[in-house]
């Protein structure tokens, strides 16, 4: 039987290929040229001097602990929550619900200057307080919260979703209490879901870098921003790329981990979930209550923050929407982030195609979220230094960064795809392109697009890679945002508030794309996608 | 025994209508007797189970056992134990600490629990597979190490929600023999809902039919 | 059928986009000045030069002086300006010794200079003295004496009262530190920065977060900052009403003043040498001299240039401890990082 025109080994070839080659180019040679930089004989001996260096030291632990502080407060917090998401039934739940994939999408500086509109040193809540939280770990955690609370409570909503009532029913007729049956029955259950987010709540926060420098003062900010510094402020290479590989090696530990946990968690959504209690009773409504607090206090209060400020601020800043900068930036921020969402999509699509095959690629979707933003462009830097201020090495970091948001994205859609679809589309006639254009790729298109639409988010707010490679005239609004911030005066700060809503309101279009209502047929790939 | 007295339960279906699962219902189950109740999937009859072991509220009337209003109870003080068509076994324990579930929350101290269990899981024939884990056994292994583990609470009653109807048809009759046995060995009055009514006329002393939330008899 | 056609079009026309937008070196008539981010001449001066010279001017401001000069080494290979201005007598010879500067000779370079000159080939600009500042109200208000010297600041009764930058992301912040290092000597002044930290000197990235927020004039709880000896003029320049006295004042310690010097210089590697060239002498021209002084708020490096009236304000102080520009070149990155693990760490 020939299939006319098309060598399947060809083409899985090339589909591997270009994933592949873009991942050696602009993740791996940086790496590896990061590691030359301090000279591997030398970077024993600048390891070792590192960590006799207290300063030094002091910034990985630190780094450490509040990523591990972060983990445990989103715990604390975020299984409560996300039980009574889960089991109580309440007017305005699955409002609640779709509203907590929103700090996914809020640019890390919108959400640091949120943070600062709240508690910084003209903060609306430090007024009433009378005491300064500047200089201490308070600002960085609170914000660090803020984007990773909504991660565990989703995690944990999932979770939940997926016990199998008649387990618990068993449990409670074998004489448990509520209490008992969820801690024995409901817990070990969930317990690898919520592992799998902690893990990558700890990701983030270890390696964050625009919270960090913004919020992190003189004192707590962490690992990332030190490079930063390294680089831009002192040009210690050397010591930069020590700390690099550290940081590299700390969390491809925590990468690997999440990614045995979440092989293990490949099982297919379960039919008798526990079914949502009506609340009634002062005691019920008062658990919705208080978590409907939490929610608002951790993750709505700095945005609103954000809005009441620009709401309040004077004509002046208002007017920094018209300024001719501003309107280069916002142009900027565009055309940059459609590019790099169109090389997203590519690279994104052949690599959960080719992820199929190879074990290899799809280790390697997690490859960007081991290296930070800042080793990257760093790493950038020092590779292609005659590219340094280019158009293309820039689109290509950006795309690095937002891809995998649509490999991992398409990869769960396609996993769960059923394969006799496929074949059947071949009997009938279809060539394998055509199989796929006609059929699996709008199968998995709501995956797709959501995938898309967090890519968009992830361009829009990208901060760290263009603090290294931009060149000066090709400032994004994140840029402009950060020059705002530096310059002093009420004034100005007002200005940037304006410019992160705008921002705010171009993230929320990529928000309303992801969460616009699904159709049918569509609902049962997206419910595989947990935190992607 | 067990009396259910003018059950009445109304389902909200968000989609619109209500429909009346049970009516005005009431039933007997006298010691040591098994009872079956029959109707077609979805008519409500799990439901009916989830009633009487207390994880569902009733809308009007009430539940008793041995001269006594249990309606107010928690599932967990009734000491009537549940079998699903699923097993519901739980997959994070080996098969050992399945049977010893029940005995944990009495209290019992987890060494001698164990004990209990292997003895358990040894008159079931099944002691090969106490350290394995559940999913690798066979459906029908499945099935009757919950009923090990329901079986070794000591229930005052047993509620079985089609417990057969996971499994293969030549399986099925030799499982139903050995339950009823085992059921009758213990002395515990048992409320089985089913489809089959094949199974139902093996397995229980009298049965009824569920329809439209009144209990019809049949034999 | 219509998802495909639309999505193919969008795909060719936003991938076309950056092809459009690809940066080229400058176009034929545009000079590319990199400065730091404190760079400011009014608008008209800058239009009449880009009259005269038939040049659009494109000013790149890329953050702290320190910042800018790291810009240029790692972009070396393909330089990103034409001219840079702002590199000042800490940052020339690490400038010098990284080859991203190449020397000018014309006319501005041979005239007599106001101040200091920096080295051959980069032509000064102006001059400024980093310094302590206090708020007079708020000493008044205290009742404090003013400390008479740098070590008086280590006092109980002059605790939680100074705030500083961070010399690792600040240039004036590294110039307090090496006018400390330059006036007690190394091993006094470390020790004397470790016995402030005890005394609760506040820290900071730069030197807007030092003046706007921390000081004490604009809100802050610190009335001592470091900052420049002009600044007690920008305020008198900037205030609302008309006032007579400066509302801060210079504080000039033994050790804590250190004097600083801006050139202008030509980028290896730029363009337009010309216009650049140009621009080199516009620098020091009596118009922009004059009027550097209320935007920059520097003193000007042209001997003869008429001061405004609100520089009265801007006292010069009698001396200053400088480190030589061969030390500083030598040790001044080792400095900083004993600063980091005394102060910060």
């Amino acid at each position: 039987m020939n299939v006319a025109g098309s060598n399947p080994f060809a083409r899985g070839v090339a589909v591997v290929l270009l994933p592949a080659v873009f991942l050696t180019v602009m993740l791996l040679a940086p790496v590896i040229r990061l590691l030359a930089e301090g000279g591997v004989g030398a970077l024993q001996g600048t390891v070792v001097s590192l960590w006799q260096d207290d300063y030094l030291r002091w910034r990985v632990v630190w780094s450490f602990v509040q990523a591990a502080l972060t983990c445990m407060a989103a715990l604390a917090l975020g299984l409560p929550v996300a039980w009574v998401l889960a089991r109580l039934d309440f007017p305005g739940r699955t409002l609640v619900l779709r509203l907590l994939m929103l700090p996914f999408v809020v640019p890390t500086l919108v959400a640091a200057l949120g943070v600062l509109a709240l508690w910084g040193p003209r903060g609306l809540i430090t007024g009433w307080l009378g005491f300064q939280l500047q200089d201490t770990p308070w600002l960085l955690l609170y914000g660090n919260l803020f984007f990773n609370l909504c991660v565990v409570v989703r995690a944990g909503v999932d979770a939940l979703g997926q016990v199998s009532a008649s387990r618990v029913a068993v449990a409670r007729t074998l004489g448990a209490t509520p209490w008992r049956a969820f801690w024995r029955v409901e817990w070990p259950a969930i317990a690898p879901w919520l592992a799998s987010a902690l893990c990558l709540v700890f990701l983030y926060c270890f390696a964050g870098f625009g919270l960090a420098l913004i919020l992190g003062g003189q004192r707590f900010a962490t690992v990332e921003v030190e490079i930063y510094s390294l680089v831009a402020h002192e040009l210690k290479l050397a010591e930069a790329g020590a700390l690099a590989v550290c940081m590299m090696v700390l969390t491809g530990g925590v990468a690997l981990a999440y990614a045995w946990i979440e092989k293990r968690l490949a099982t297919p959504a379960r039919a008798d979930a526990i079914a949502l209690r009506p609340a009634a009773g002062v005691f019920l409504w008062t658990l919705i209550a208080l978590a409907l607090t939490v929610l608002l206090v951790f993750c709505a209060a700095p945005l609103l923050a954000v809005l009441l400020r620009v709401v309040l601020a004077g004509s002046e800043a208002w007017a920094v929407l018209i300024d001719e900068e501003t309107v280069h930036a916002l142009w900027n921020t565009l055309r940059f982030s459609a590019s790099a969402l169109v090389m997203a999509t590519a690279l994104g699509l052949t690599h959960a195609l080719a992820a199929r095959r190879s074990v290899w690629l799809r280790a390697s979707a997690f490859l960007p979220f081991v290296v930070s933003p800042v080793t990257v462009a760093f790493g950038l830097l020092l590779l292609y230094p005659q590219w340094t201020a280019s158009m293309a090495l820039l689109i290509a970091a950006y795309a690095l960064l937002a891809y995998p948001f649509v490999a991992k994205s398409l990869g769960a859609a396609l996993d769960s795809l059923p394969v006799h679809l496929d074949q059947v589309a071949r009997t009938l006639g279809a060539t394998p392109w055509r199989a796929f254009w006609r059929v699996t790729l709008l199968m998995v298109m709501p995956a797709l697009r959501r995938g898309m639409a967090f890519a968009a988010a992830t361009a829009l707010g990208e901060f760290a890679v263009s603090l290294f490679l931009s060149r000066p005239e090709w400032v994004t609004l994140t840029t402009l945002i950060y020059q705002r911030l530096g310059r002093p005066g009420a004034a100005n700060l007002d200005a940037a508030l304006v410019l992160a809503c705008l921002l705010m309101v171009l993230a929320l279009a990529a928000f309303l794309v992801i969460e616009s209502p699904l159709p049918k047929a569509g609902r049962r790939s997206a419910t595989h996608l947990r935190h992607a | 025994m067990l009396e259910l007295k003018s059950i009445r339960k109304t389902f909200h279906d968000p989609a619109g209508g209500d429909w009346v699962l049970a009516g005005d219902l009431s039933l007997t189950v006298q010691a040591g007797e098994t009872v079956a109740i029959l109707g077609p999937s979805g008519s409500g009859k799990s439901t009916l189970l989830k009633i009487v072991a207390g994880l569902e509220p009733l809308d009007a009337g009430s539940v008793w056992f041995a001269e006594k209003d249990i309606t107010p109870e928690p599932p967990e003080r009734r000491g009537f134990a549940l079998m699903f068509q699923d097993f519901a076994l739980f997959p994070h324990l080996d098969v050992v600490d399945n049977v010893a579930f029940g005995l944990v929350e009495q209290r019992i101290k987890r060494g001698e629990a164990r004990q209990r269990a292997l003895d358990m899981l040894d008159l079931f024939g099944l002691t090969a597979h106490a350290r394995q884990k559940v999913w690798k056994l066979s459906g029908g292994e499945q099935q009757r190490v919950a009923l090990a583990r329901a079986l070794i609470t000591q229930p005052r009653l047993l509620l079985l929600d089609e417990p057969f109807s996971a499994l293969d048809a030549e399986l099925r009759s030799g499982l139903r023999d050995e339950f009823s046995y085992r059921i009758k060995a213990a002395g515990i009055p048992a409320l089985l809902v089913t489809h089959d009514e094949a199974e139902a006329l093996a397995m229980a002393q009298r049965g009824y039919r569920l329809v439209s939330g009144k209990l019809i008899t049949l034999w | 059928m219509m998802l495909k056609r639309t999505f193919s079009f969008l795909a060719a026309a936003t991938l076309a986009l950056p092809l459009f937008s690809f940066s080229a070196p400058a176009t034929a008539q545009e000079l590319r000045v990199i400065t730091h981010s404190s760079f400011s001449l009014p608008k008209p001066v800058l239009a009449q030069f880009e009259a005269q010279a038939g040049v659009k001017l494109s000013i790149i401001k890329a953050g702290d002086a320190g910042e800018m000069l790291n810009k240029l080494i790692l972009t070396k290979a393909q330089p990103i300006a034409d001219v840079v201005f702002g590199l000042d007598n800490a940052l020339i010879t690490r400038a010098q010794a990284s080859g991203v500067i190449d020397p000018y000779s014309g006319a501005a370079q041979q005239r007599a200079v106001a101040g200091a000159t920096l080295a051959t080939g980069v032509v000064s600009v102006d001059y400024g003295f980093v310094t302590l500042n206090y708020d007079r109200a708020a000493f008044a208000k205290s009742g404090l004496a003013l400390p008479k010297t740098l070590e008086e600041l280590t006092l109980p009764r002059y605790r939680d009262l100074l705030v500083v930058q961070n010399p690792a992301t600040s240039s004036p912040g590294q110039a307090f530190l090496l006018a400390t290092v330059a006036g007690m000597g190394e091993t006094d002044a470390f020790d004397w920065w470790a016995r402030m930290r005890t005394n609760g000197v506040k820290v900071v990235k730069g030197w807007t977060e030092a003046y706007y927020t921390e000081f004490s004039r604009n809100g802050g709880s610190r009335p001592l900052v470091v900052s420049y000896a002009t600044s007690p003029a920008a305020e008198v320049f900037y205030s609302k009403e008309k006032i007579m006295e400066s509302p801060t004042g210079n504080l000039f310690l033994k050790g804590g003043v250190f004097r600083q010097v801006e050139g202008v210089a030509l980028v290896k590697g730029g363009g337009q040498r010309e216009a650049a060239a140009k621009f080199i002498e516009f620098m020091r021209s009596p118009a922009t001299q004059e009027a550097l002084q209320t935007t920059m708020w520097m003193f000007p490096a042209e001997p003869g240039v008429t001061r405004p009236e609100v520089m009265r304000h801007a006292s010069e102080p009698a001396s200053f401890d400088n480190p030589s520009p061969e030390a500083i070149a030598e040790k001044g990155a080792d400095w900083v990082s004993r600063w980091t693990r005394v102060v910060l760490k």
